[in-house]
């Protein structure tokens, strides 16, 4: 590996950036934050801003995670599935995100739902992202202008891996049909977009709720990728399109600017121009 | 004939993508008619070639329920332009049919639209946009739209050139095993 403390650096096929990057468990996944580890700084000082603002974003996983997950008997959105507290009682954050998602569904004719088939407050399909960006808000609140966010797959970024130059993160997308394998990469952040979002199933075969659609077994697909300027929105759209087939793909790739990369159930691609020659255009 | 039939079912799906591609774009019928009418000549049981013309509604040969959609759409008149082989009533060379079909271009309130489908063995194999105007903003519209990609048109990625891995969901335990715990651990 190479390393180079010129700015402005070169495209994909230039020296690596350096990186530094701290994780830690939240919502039943791992988050990490990465960020430029520019030389000529003080590595200790750099060691602790990262672990301080790592620490920030953990304090806010973990406080929506006790609010919203259904596997915590204790949690808020457990309470409303029992249906010992109504929606309309509920937390201002919880009927937020609640109007929020319910927009979604709208939005999406359907598509996205934010309430299970039984009826039960569900908003498990949103809430990573909404962490995401809360947690972006906190770290620009902070001072920082170079980071990503990975939270167990689904990527927030601001900035540059290489701080002042407009080199944008490159962020790979695993096969879902070899998870050691990557199928490609998309830049993110400068000249891109800022959030990726990546919806699917690693069983073959296995389908999740479709809404009712017909056909979306056999034409649906196995993992849908998107990319777009805001995680809520990559997230949505992601979880949609896998869940409303190719409907939902057109509908989304005509409302929204986006980038998607769809694996169809019988290993086919389907993407948008950014996912054609990503190398190409950055080189 | 059963082949055939396989063919022709491909072909109907292919009319189908095309319908749905312009559909979704909000092209109107009228115009999405003129390209599918290029795979309406192929779906005839008398008329096997691309260029065949005209009589897409005589076809008596007992065509897939996939057929009849895709020809029931077209407007009667081949505009369809096509290079490439023709497929033949032998089974060997049906079997091997294939080739590059063009639709008319077409003015549209999006610009000027036309689609190529590439069939290989009878399996379409690339769908592209042969000619989009962008002098209005809603042209990039049909441009922004997912089309089939074949894996070696995207960037080959290896984790050793990413920054960060997107993909579904893991569960602590998978990401143990993952490649962004490979990527973590060397950025530590």
């Amino acid at each position: 590996m190479q390393h180079t403390s010129k700015p402005g650096g070169p495209g994909l096929g230039g020296s690596e950036p350096r990186l530094r990057s701290r994780t830690f468990p939240s919502m039943g996944t791992v988050v990490s934050l990465a960020v430029p580890a520019a030389p000529g700084t003080a590595p200790q000082a750099e060691v602790e801003e990262l672990e301080a603002a790592t620490a920030v974003v953990e304090q806010l996983f973990n406080g929506l995670d006790r609010a919203f997950s259904l596997y915590r008997p204790d949690s808020e959105a457990s309470a409303m599935a029992r249906g010992e507290l109504a929606l309309a009682d509920a937390s201002a954050g919880m009927r937020r995100l609640y109007v929020e998602a319910s927009e979604w569904r709208t939005l999406t004719d359907g598509a996205f739902t934010a309430e299970r088939p039984d009826g039960v407050v569900d908003l498990a399909g949103i809430v990573k992202a909404h962490a995401l960006r809360e947690a972006g808000t906190s770290l620009l609140a902070l001072g920082l202008k170079d980071w990503c966010l990975n939270a167990g797959g689904d990527v927030l970024v601001v900035g540059s891996p290489i701080p002042g130059s407009a080199r944008p993160w490159l962020a790979g997308i695993v096969d879902p049909a070899d998870r050691t394998a990557l199928l490609t990469a998309l830049p993110l952040g400068n000249a891109g977009k800022h959030a990726l979002a990546t919806s699917g199933t690693s069983e073959r075969g296995h389908h999740i709720w479709s809404a009712g659609l017909q056909g979306v077994r056999d034409e649906g697909f196995r993992q849908v990728s998107v990319a777009a300027d805001g995680i809520i929105t990559a997230d949505v759209l992601a979880t949609a399109i896998m869940a409303g087939g190719a409907r939902t793909l057109a509908l989304a790739t005509s409302q929204w600017d986006v980038e998607v990369l769809a694996v169809k159930n019988d290993g086919g691609l389907l993407a948008t121009p950014g996912f054609r020659n990503v190398g190409a255009r950055n080189s | 004939m059963r082949l055939r039939a396989g063919i022709s079912a491909a072909l109907a799906s292919a009319a189908i993508l095309v319908v749905g591609w312009q559909a979704g774009a909000h092209v109107s019928e009228s115009n999405a008619s003129a390209v599918t009418t290029s795979f309406a000549g192929n779906t005839g049981g008398t008329n096997t070639g691309p260029t065949a013309n005209g009589t897409t509604g005589s076809s008596a040969s007992g065509s897939s329920p996939g057929t009849g959609a895709g020809s029931s759409t077209g407007s009667g008149s081949s505009s369809g332009s096509s290079t490439g082989s023709s497929s033949s009533s032998s089974l060997g060379a049906s079997a091997k049919a294939g080739g590059t079909y063009a639709g008319t271009a077409m003015e549209t309130r999006f610009g000027t639209v036309q689609v190529q489908v590439t069939i290989k063995a009878g399996v379409i194999t690339d769908v592209t946009a042969l000619h989009l105007t962008d002098n209005e903003q809603r042209s990039v519209q049909i441009s922004a739209r997912a089309a089939p990609l074949l894996r070696s048109e995207v960037l080959s990625a290896q984790s050793a050139n990413v920054q960060t891995i997107g993909g579904a969901t893991v569960t602590s335990e998978a990401y143990l095993t993952s490649l962004q715990a490979a990527l973590d651990a060397a950025h530590f």
